[in-house]
């Protein structure tokens, strides 16, 4: 809720009834009842974090942040002895105000302001009275805490693409040589290496598109159409080595132009925290649909690779998560979970079940162990997420 | 599976309920009202549940604050029974049956108490706790920053696979409880059948329900996988006062047990304690069928409305019995032995041909319009959502099911899915949850 450039009055029943709104009903009988309120109103500026404000005591309480500035802001609410954030108010616009809810334990409080290009408040420290639980604080990831995770995640995927650019050459020497049986095992281990290095939603840029695009957008018969994906098609689907060989090397090049230019690139600190469920969303949605299956057949194979690359994800994190986040040991239970489920379905002679041959039970185990594990990761992009954190903590 | 908690709505006055756009008048019933979260939650409960029941019609304050705010108010959760069995239709639903995917036993009771939890919040209604910066929303937000009960009902049903190896609970399977059997005519789709779970959800309004039925997909995840699902509505009745129309443009469901009698409710419908064979966990719950039925509007509305009305044995328009001047008359069969006015063979002599023989064979009928689309030849796919309630389903729906076979409606439907269940006995309390009785 957000309005927009509304100068509101000084007394909580006019700023009420101008601004009334679902998220302001809340203090509609406090108005109504005519007595002297505590004003939840709080102004943050440039340089005010809150002024002077008080609370009745521990409860559910919304506060409208006021935002008084020339620019936007983030605005928390936060315990001054450690920095462990309540509440966030991400974006606040300047001139609107924006409601902050929650439970008030008992404790000291005490909002930060950061203000683009201007320095970290924290303002009046007011103390809530009583032994009241409330909502808990969590201690913040800062900027600096997560830049060696993005570090490490780089090396490991500049690592990972080594060893696909070996193997896709591979592939492409297969292809040219016709030996399409060579081609199909190797299509499948560069496929499952690619889709091990935690890579979604753009962490290769364009490259993704060109290496592991699928036929949605081009069509089937479209030249436009390259990687993995239409490399499957081809070599499941009876085409020619002469018309494939140009497909493999194309996706040859492609990976070796990935790996010259992915060293250079910087990745937003907050990526490796996101795709720590972002991963295996994409894998509900284009291999365990059976959407991405071009003709291998393989697509819970590409999903193990996908728990592989979560795995990582979640190792490199595992330190900030730790302390943060108790639903930790249900992520690695469910993976585990998910993982054996699938493995199951790993034929003794090598062979993968596509999803669509799956009987109806393991198919629905599947998808509610991939959904139950989806659940549990969720929380850790906002965990991780890197904040501003004021320097006196 | 864990629940987050919820703050109760008298934790602190709720927001007003989504509703009209704010103003003055919102203002003033704040101050009139106390709350309007008050008028939900103190409202004529018990009316609600009689929502488009003729029997029971909402009472003045309830009805008034519906329409104010556009939403129906709260129907009480806990109870002997499950709250949803007696009223009648909504004015949308959802049906949507579930296989349970928990590991074993004790996963299984997690995962009823976590239902009951969801349908306990959802139904009072309240306002979802922040979880600042610990993770994403706890709600999906599709009914604003405080959820209306928007007489929302929860209905849970069991069905025999359920009772199979996997959680120990062959011995206790409701003894009336098969899978769906097929009649001639259906034309089952088995992946539009059966089910370990049956969720029916029912509200005034389409984001009420699905709202709720991501809120319980949401805290299942893991424990339990959909199987299949289908939305319905009841239309308005058309003229007021009638009742509402199936998608044949016929009034449905005019015939139908008294549920304010005790005497109809436990002959007909509740499962009675001591009833022979049945576990006593049972005690309470009802047999539940649910039946999806193609309409085959476009060859329907090729047929004279004489020959429509003969197949049904009512006046398309008026609803009345061919024989009669009501649409509650009772039609009188006895006096028409060779069926000159309503044919022997029509829908409602079939369904119920008002004998004493025939009484222990009724049920107490549901039935949702559904449409979802078209078919192979563009033909467009609607039809009834048939539900009903009953204590044996041998001696009731099979027993109805079987005298309209080969009914001469057969050729203008097709039944396609659905399933037999349990409907299970009320939460009693905030320390009960369902099933506990089954899986103590």
């Amino acid at each position: 809720m957000v309005m927009r450039h509304k100068r509101l009055l000084s007394t909580a029943c006019t700023v009420f009834t101008a601004g009334l709104t679902v998220g302001l009903a809340a203090s509609l009988s406090a108005c109504s009842s005519g007595a002297a309120q505590p004003s939840n109103l709080v102004t943050v500026s440039s340089n005010q974090c809150g002024g002077a404000w008080s609370v009745q005591g521990p409860g559910w309480h919304t506060f409208q942040i006021d935002n008084q500035s020339t620019g936007g802001g983030e605005i928390d609410l936060i315990d001054p002895a450690n920095g462990a954030i309540y509440a966030e108010v991400e974006n606040t616009g300047p001139g609107t105000i924006t409601p902050m809810r929650l439970n008030l334990g008992s404790g000291t409080y005490a909002f930060m302001c950061n203000f683009n290009d201007f320095d970290t408040q924290v303002g009046a420290k007011v103390t809530v009275g009583g032994h009241a639980k409330g909502t808990p604080a969590i201690l913040p990831v800062s900027y600096n805490d997560t830049i060696p995770y993005a570090k490490k995640y780089q090396a490991y995927a500049e690592a990972g693409l080594k060893v696909l650019a070996r193997e896709t050459a591979t592939l492409a020497a297969d292809v040219r040589a016709g030996d399409f049986t060579a081609a199909k095992k190797d299509w499948l281990t560069a496929h499952l290496q690619y889709q091990t290095l935690g890579a979604a939603y753009g962490t290769f840029g364009d490259y993704d598109g060109e290496i592991d695009g699928d036929a949605n957008a081009a069509g089937a018969n479209s030249p436009d159409w390259t990687g993995f994906y239409r490399l499957e098609y081809g070599l499941w689907h009876g085409q020619s080595a002469k018309e494939l060989t140009p497909v493999a090397a194309t996706l040859d090049k492609n990976v070796k132009a990935l790996l010259a230019w992915w060293p250079a690139q910087q990745i937003p600190l907050s990526d490796v925290g996101l795709r720590t469920h972002e991963v295996l969303e994409n894998a509900l949605q284009f291999q365990l649909t059976g959407n991405d299956d071009y003709g291998s057949g393989t697509t819970l194979a590409t999903t193990l690779a996908n728990i592989q690359g979560t795995r990582y994800l979640l190792s490199l994190l595992r330190p900030l998560l730790v302390p943060r986040y108790a639903g930790l040991p249900a992520v690695y239970s469910g993976l585990g979970r998910l993982q054996s489920l699938i493995e199951k379905e790993h034929r003794p002679n090598g062979m993968w079940v596509p999803v669509s041959a799956l009987p109806a039970s393991a198919r629905q185990a599947i998808d509610a162990a991939c959904g139950a594990v989806l659940q549990s990761l969720a929380p850790i992009a906002s965990i991780t997420e890197p904040r501003n954190i004021a320097n006196d903590f | 599976m864990t629940s987050e908690p919820q703050e109760p709505s008298a934790a602190e006055p709720a927001p007003e309920p989504a509703g009209p756009p704010p103003g003055r008048r919102s203002f003033l019933r704040g101050l009139a009202g106390g709350v309007a979260g008050g008028v939900v939650a103190g409202g004529a409960g018990g009316a609600a549940a009689g929502y488009f029941s003729r029997s029971a019609p909402p009472a003045p304050a309830a009805a008034d604050a519906a329409a104010l705010t556009g939403r129906l108010p709260a129907v009480p959760f806990h109870g002997k029974h499950q709250a949803s069995i007696l009223p009648g239709p909504t004015p949308v639903t959802a049906v949507v049956s579930f296989d349970v995917t928990a590991g074993d036993q004790a996963s299984l009771t997690d995962l009823f108490q976590t239902l009951t939890d969801r349908a306990r919040f959802l139904t009072a209604g309240g306002t979802p706790p922040p979880v600042g910066i610990s993770g994403p929303p706890p709600d999906s937000g599709v009914l604003g920053p405080t959820v209306a009960p928007d007489g929302l009902t929860v209905t849970l049903g069991v069905g025999a696979t359920l009772f199979d190896d996997r959680y120990g609970l062959a011995s206790a399977r409701p003894a009336r409880l098969t899978t769906m059997t097929s009649f001639p005519n259906d034309n089952l789709d088995p992946a539009q059948c059966g089910g370990d779970l049956i969720v029916q959800l029912r509200a005034g309004s389409m984001d009420t329900v699905l709202h709720a039925l991501r809120d319980i997909a949401k805290n299942t995840r893991g424990g339990m996988q959909i199987n299949w699902r289908i939305d319905g509505f009841a239309s308005p009745a058309r003229p007021a006062g009638t009742v509402p129309r199936n998608l044949l443009g016929f009034m449905d469901g005019i015939a139908n047990p008294s549920v304010t009698s005790a005497h109809d409710m436990n002959s007909l419908v509740w499962v009675q304690p001591g009833a022979a064979g049945e576990p006593s966990w049972t005690t309470g719950g009802s047999y539940f069928v649910v039946r999806l039925i193609r309409m085959l509007v476009e060859f329907w509305d090729r047929v004279d409305v004489f020959e429509q009305e003969t197949m049904i044995g009512r006046r398309r328009d008026s609803g009345f019995p061919l024989d009669a001047a009501s649409i509650h008359a009772t039609p009188n069969f006895a006096t028409d032995p060779t069926g000159d006015v309503i044919p022997l063979t029509a829908h409602i002599r079939l369904a119920n041909p008002r004998t004493s023989a025939t009484e222990p064979s009724r049920i107490l009928r549901r039935g949702w319009n559904y449409d979802r689309g078209i078919d192979e030849v563009g033909d467009l796919d609607m039809g009834l959502i048939f539900t009903c309630f009953q204590q044996d389903i041998d001696r009731q729906f099979k027993a109805v099911q079987t005298r309209l076979i080969d009914e001469p409606l057969v050729d203008y439907i097709s039944p396609f899915g659905g399933g037999y269940f349990l409907a299970l006995p009320g939460v009693t309390g905030p320390s009960d949850y369902y099933g506990r009785a089954l899986l103590a």
